[in-house]
């Protein structure tokens, strides 16, 4: 094997200038293949960090009005969700909604403290922080305890937090005033865009005068595994609330919907397709680079049919020539793939240095080692189609070529 | 007998077949330093062509070393040329980006042996045909004589059954040309079977036999 390396790397220094010629072209191509998975990457990576700063097994629903008359009602009129239609879904659905958690909003309070004010807040449950996913950085979320001893507690975002204390490192523990109350700052989040400030459902709703008015109800769904079961299990929970609140079920004002779950599966859909479409046109710039060789190969193999000649006539068999023959043009391919390969790691790295992380739509556009991997499985398979059909052509070279005088 | 060919016929096909080679006797002892003498067209290259299992033969017997050559795959002629038959040419046919060693190795290197033995059994040829200080040199900075040396020392490696060469002063001035010949009475001494094919009276002169051939039939076997 080390001396089959031996004598190709002798034959590819013997022509350099034709090497390297040829293998710009394959350069070239797995360097525009490396670029564009890069890039679909870049797209993809953002998607999924959008996606993946909220829990994607949520549906959200927020009350609206309806459009048509029904059961005696008229249309135009409100729907109001109630934090007890959290407990109508679950029932009814009970296998596919693990979960529903109502959120109220307060968004007319203002929060403050002697040095600043911030306006509104949601009042929410402990499972707020799984479906919002964000990251608590000092402190505590609010937690059941806090529902259940309905306590004036609240979580602020560190850079709202920055705003009222100055500082948010050591806002923990001290008191801020809201709808005239004191409440006491348990824990400081950061997340990727969101700030709002939470308190517990129930403690807003002691304040409020215990009405159940809902703002929006965060249902958690199970066994989801396509989009058409996404539909169902939100047409279903529709359906619920439309007996609990007596609206056609095929109202589509009712209420409004945001069905995260779907809007992923189509995001990764798009992004599956983007990958196969960026693949093909790599392989098919990939391709240019393999006709190159192929051709080079040809080409070589007719300027060494007395070379060939010689080493049939002391002993080559037809196989060794084969061998050979395929294995340089694997060779030539893997190299120059491999400096294309590089180009494209570190143009990159480049386009990642300079826009990576501020440009919206286009997160960490790398290329990771599983790519690297199936760039060099492509590489062999192109550079072996490559030397086939001129390796077969130099067998047919009889050694009597030796023979002949140049 | 080394060699011995038996009412061996070869005809070129075409819209005119060429009868080239006519009923061919022939025998060559182990030892003997024989020359094959013709003119050009005379079937002398088709000869050596089948005398070096490079091509076939329509019908007779042609047997090497013991060994009957007929109708063999590609893979069993290189092996046979590998270890039987060491060949010198006209035009000397080095690897002109190997150096005179790795020449020397190469058909060493089709036997699969590892690089250090073969190297060393090049050297050694090398150094036998005076040639050990040019090891390294490639081809083109090799006069004319020496690379003929390198092409000796590569036929000879493989320690064959005979040595075939074509023409092998064709290409060399009086003065080396007569040094090779030397090289090979030298090769002959030490029990080396030698065919040499050529037109050069001299050349034959300096060998023990002259076979001529003469529009594809032997004419005489001089001693």
């Amino acid at each position: 094997m080390l001396d089959l390396l031996r004598e190709i790397s002798q034959t590819l220094r013997n022509n350099k200038l034709r090497t390297v010629l040829t293998g710009i072209a394959v350069a070239w191509g797995i360097f525009m293949l490396i670029i564009l998975l890069g890039a679909a990457r870049g797209v993809n990576n953002s998607f999924e960090e959008n996606m993946g700063s909220r829990a994607t097994n949520v549906i959200s629903i927020w009350g609206g009005r309806t459009s048509k008359p029904y059961k005696g009602y008229k249309d135009g009129r409100w729907i109001e969700l109630k934090g007890e239609d959290a407990k109508a879904i679950k029932n009814d659905n009970e296998s596919t909604v693990s979960d529903v958690v109502p959120f109220a909003s307060a968004d007319t309070a203002k929060i403050s403290t002697s040095l600043d004010v911030i306006q509104g807040f949601d009042a929410v449950f402990p499972d707020a922080a799984r479906t919002e996913r964000m990251t608590i950085k000092y402190g505590r979320f609010i937690n059941d305890l806090d529902i259940s001893g309905a306590r004036r507690v609240m979580v602020l975002r560190d850079t709202q937090a920055a705003l009222l204390f100055g500082n948010d490192s050591t806002a923990l523990g001290k008191t801020v005033s809201s709808m005239g109350l004191a409440w006491t700052v348990v824990g400081i989040y950061t997340h990727r865009w969101n700030r709002t400030t939470y308190a517990p459902y129930t403690a807003y709703k002691a304040v409020t005068g215990n009405n159940d008015d809902a703002y929006q109800l965060n249902v958690t769904v199970q066994g989801l595994t396509d989009e058409a079961s996404g539909e169902a299990a939100e047409d279903d929970i529709r359906a619920s609330l439309a007996r609990q609140h007596e609206f056609a079920p095929d109202d589509a004002n009712a209420i409004w919907t945001w069905n995260r779950f779907n809007d992923y599966l189509r995001g990764q859909t798009a992004g599956n397709i983007l990958q196969i479409a960026v693949w093909v046109l790599g392989l098919l710039t990939l391709l240019t680079g393999i006709v190159g060789v192929s051709n080079i190969m040809f080409v070589s193999v007719r300027e060494r049919t007395h070379e060939i000649g010689i080493r049939r006539a002391i002993g080559a068999k037809p196989r060794s020539i084969v061998t050979q023959v395929i294995t340089e043009s694997v060779a030539m391919t893997a190299i120059f793939g491999y400096i294309g390969v590089f180009m494209g790691f570190v143009v990159l790295q480049l386009i990642n240095y300079f826009v990576g992380d501020n440009t919206e739509g286009f997160k960490n556009p790398t290329v990771d080692l599983s790519i690297a991997v199936e760039v060099t499985i492509a590489l062999i398979i192109a550079g072996a189609i490559a030397g086939l059909f001129p390796a077969i052509k130099a067998t047919k070279v009889k050694p009597v070529e030796a023979l002949r005088d140049e | 007998m080394i060699i011995t060919l038996r009412n061996v016929n070869k005809t070129y096909p075409g819209v005119v077949p060429l009868h080239v080679l006519k009923d061919i006797n022939l025998e060559i002892a182990r030892g003997e330093l024989v020359s094959i003498m013709g003119a050009s067209g005379s079937g002398k290259s088709t000869l050596l062509n089948i005398l070096g299992i490079l091509d076939n033969y329509d019908s007779g017997e042609y047997r090497l070393d013991g060994v009957e050559i007929r109708n063999l795959s590609e893979n069993r002629a290189a092996e046979l040329r590998n270890r039987m038959i060491g060949f010198v040419f006209q035009s000397f046919n080095l690897i002109g980006y190997k150096n005179a060693l790795e020449n020397v190795a190469l058909p060493l290197y089709y036997q699969g042996m590892s690089r250090r033995k073969r190297n060393a059994l090049a050297m050694e040829q090398l150094e036998r045909l005076g040639l050990a200080d040019r090891a390294t040199h490639l081809p083109g900075e090799l006069s004319g004589g020496q690379k003929q040396r390198v092409a000796i020392a590569r036929a000879i490696v493989t320690k064959p059954s005979i040595i075939l060469a074509d023409e092998p002063t064709g290409a060399l001035d009086s003065h080396t040309s007569k040094e090779v010949m030397e090289i090979f009475r030298q090769l002959n001494a030490e029990g080396m079977t030698i065919v040499i094919v050529t037109h050069d009276p001299g050349v034959g002169a300096a060998t023990n036999r002259i076979i001529r051939i003469v529009d594809g039939e032997i004419v005489n076997q001089d001693a």
